[in-house]
């Protein structure tokens, strides 16, 4: 992991020493244990894992929506203990299985979304208008929510996270379930996203798809954050110290969380979209 | 205020567009209404009957209709399916006070409950039910029903997200169900056996019942419809609070 120079104002995210424990019944449970994070502007960023590493956890903490055991987040330049309804103005979400009012048209949504962002009605239908042609569903807009494809639920989620253009936006395996085609469109449009300005932060199981979008990388395991890097500078560094000369990003992940291919089958996929 | 007003309306399209839901909600007070009636219409002839106050023995169980109506509201069960699928979190990212994400629910129930409670009125009035307090005491019957959804809703919404369970919750309104028949739905409370009466008394439910009933069988009797309008307003207020409190500390 390379050492880079930490400046809480100009990134988009900044974590330091964030812990998260669940006391339950069985006694006191460490989910994520001292994630230091950093995250460029403008850049696309991958969060990778295998299943039950804390992903989710840490997701949900630099969102606002699950409260922090220690360390400090700072979200566009906002502390989100502090400050959380700051935080929120300017992070969108979209989070794991499109969470989405079924009963409402894919419309309604959107221009809900606008007005709870404190757009005018008039100017909420104008925005919804924009995001429905961004993510290719006019022609579907004025149907329930309940109807659509898992492909067509994601955009319409995506849409819903932008509807107030917010600097920073979170995807939490956006497009796990989807066919490939589906996955394409996901892809060109986060492309497309975050070539207007916005910080993109994505989890993900598939390898190929962190390696296909993101400029950097961190892979989280058993709570901590076990390599940090672009994604050839990891491969680079371990064709180094393994001297193979063909390293993929499969390999990175297993030599970072210390699983098999057998013992990683189901955590993380390797997919061709 | 204004989330809370957008997000009211969104419940409100939800429930119109459930409407087997609503048929329910209708059906089955309606069908009780029926039944009770049908069973102890002939005990208790009007004409000799003192409590009737001169009307039909469904003029007297029309008040359990309307607050067995106003307890099958399902919001909180599609709350809990929010909470389930996620659109719950969606919400809580944005920057709106928590308060409205519940509030938008429980201003949505106590209207669709005025709706409802309008219904089953104007429905009850063709068999010879009489509101004997008039065109006040039809407003008054009809607010204070509502009120009673949006205080059994509110009840409904806490379970809903302490127990994040569809089934739970489903479960959960059980406990509040058999208060509803711990009050004098049958006859006067001074006709009870002493143990039902006593458990009566100690019931809030009761002078909710009392003050539905005063405003179908008699004048304005603000000393019976009072009390009515007290209950569901302490209950309202202690279910707004603990679900502002539920909802800013939901993690």
């Amino acid at each position: 992991m390379g050492a880079r120079t930490i400046d809480s104002n100009s990134a988009a995210v900044l974590a330091t020493g964030l812990v998260k424990h669940y006391t339950g019944s069985e006694g006191t449970v460490e989910a994520v244990r001292g994630v230091d994070l950093e995250v460029d502007r403008e850049e696309i960023f991958g969060f990778l894992g295998p299943n039950g590493a804390g992903k989710s956890t840490t997701v949900r903490m630099l969102t606002t929506l699950l409260s922090i055991t220690s360390g400090c987040v700072k979200v566009a330049g906002v502390d989100v203990a502090r400050d959380p309804a700051e935080a929120r103005r300017r992070i969108g979400v979209a989070l794991q299985e499109a969470g989405l009012d079924p009963r409402q048209t894919g419309r309604e949504l959107l221009v809900l979304h606008g007005q709870l962002f404190g757009l005018g009605k008039a100017a909420a239908r104008e925005r919804a208008e924009q995001l429905l042609a961004l993510v290719g569903l006019e022609d579907a807009a004025d149907r329930v929510i309940k109807g659509y494809s898992g492909g067509m639920q994601r955009r319409l989620d995506l849409a819903a996270a932008l509807v107030h253009e917010p600097e920073v936006l979170f995807l939490d395996e956006p497009t796990t379930g989807l066919d490939p085609a589906s996955r394409l469109t996901i892809w060109e449009e986060l492309r497309r996203i975050n070539s207007r300005g916005t910080t993109v932060f994505l989890t993900t199981q598939y390898l190929e798809e962190a390696d296909q979008l993101c400029d950097r990388l961190a892979i989280i395991d058993d709570g901590q954050i076990v390599r940090e890097g672009t994604p050839e500078g990891l491969k680079a560094d371990l064709r180094d110290r393994d001297g193979t000369s063909e390293v993929t990003l499969e390999d990175v992940f297993l030599d970072a969380t210390g699983r098999t291919r057998e013992r990683a089958a189901g955590e993380v996929q390797e997919v061709a979209a | 205020m204004s989330s809370t007003i957008a997000l009211g309306r969104r419940s409100l399209r939800e429930a119109v567009r459930q409407p087997d839901a609503l048929f329910m909600t209708m059906f089955i007070p309606l069908f009780f209404l029926v039944v009770n009636t049908g069973q102890a219409a002939d005990i208790f002839p009007s004409d000799v009957t003192e409590f009737l106050e001169g009307q039909g023995y469904g003029a007297f169980q029309l008040p359990i209709t309307l607050l067995l109506a106003a307890s099958f509201g399902m919001a909180a069960m599609f709350l809990v399916e929010e909470i389930e699928d996620g659109y719950f979190d969606k919400l809580r990212a944005i920057p709106i006070p928590r308060y409205s994400i519940v509030l938008g629910r429980l201003v949505a129930e106590g209207a669709k409950g005025i709706v409802l409670s309008s219904v089953i009125v104007l429905v009850a009035l063709p068999f010879g039910i009489t509101i004997a307090s008039g065109p006040l005491g039809f407003v008054l019957l009809v607010v204070l029903s509502a009120l009673w959804g949006v205080v059994y809703v509110g009840f409904m919404q806490l379970i809903a997200m302490k127990t994040r369970s569809a089934a739970a919750t489903n479960s959960g309104g059980l406990i509040f169900f058999p208060l509803l028949f711990l009050t004098p739905n049958f006859v006067p409370r001074d006709m009870l056996t002493e143990p039902m009466e006593v458990a009566a008394t100690l019931n809030p439910v009761t002078y909710l019942m009392e003050a539905l009933r005063s405003l179908i069988l008699v004048d304005l009797d603000w000393e019976k419809i009072l009390p009515g309008f007290a209950v569901v307003a302490a209950l309202g207020a202690v279910m707004l609070v603990l679900n502002v409190r539920m909802i800013k500390s939901y993690d």
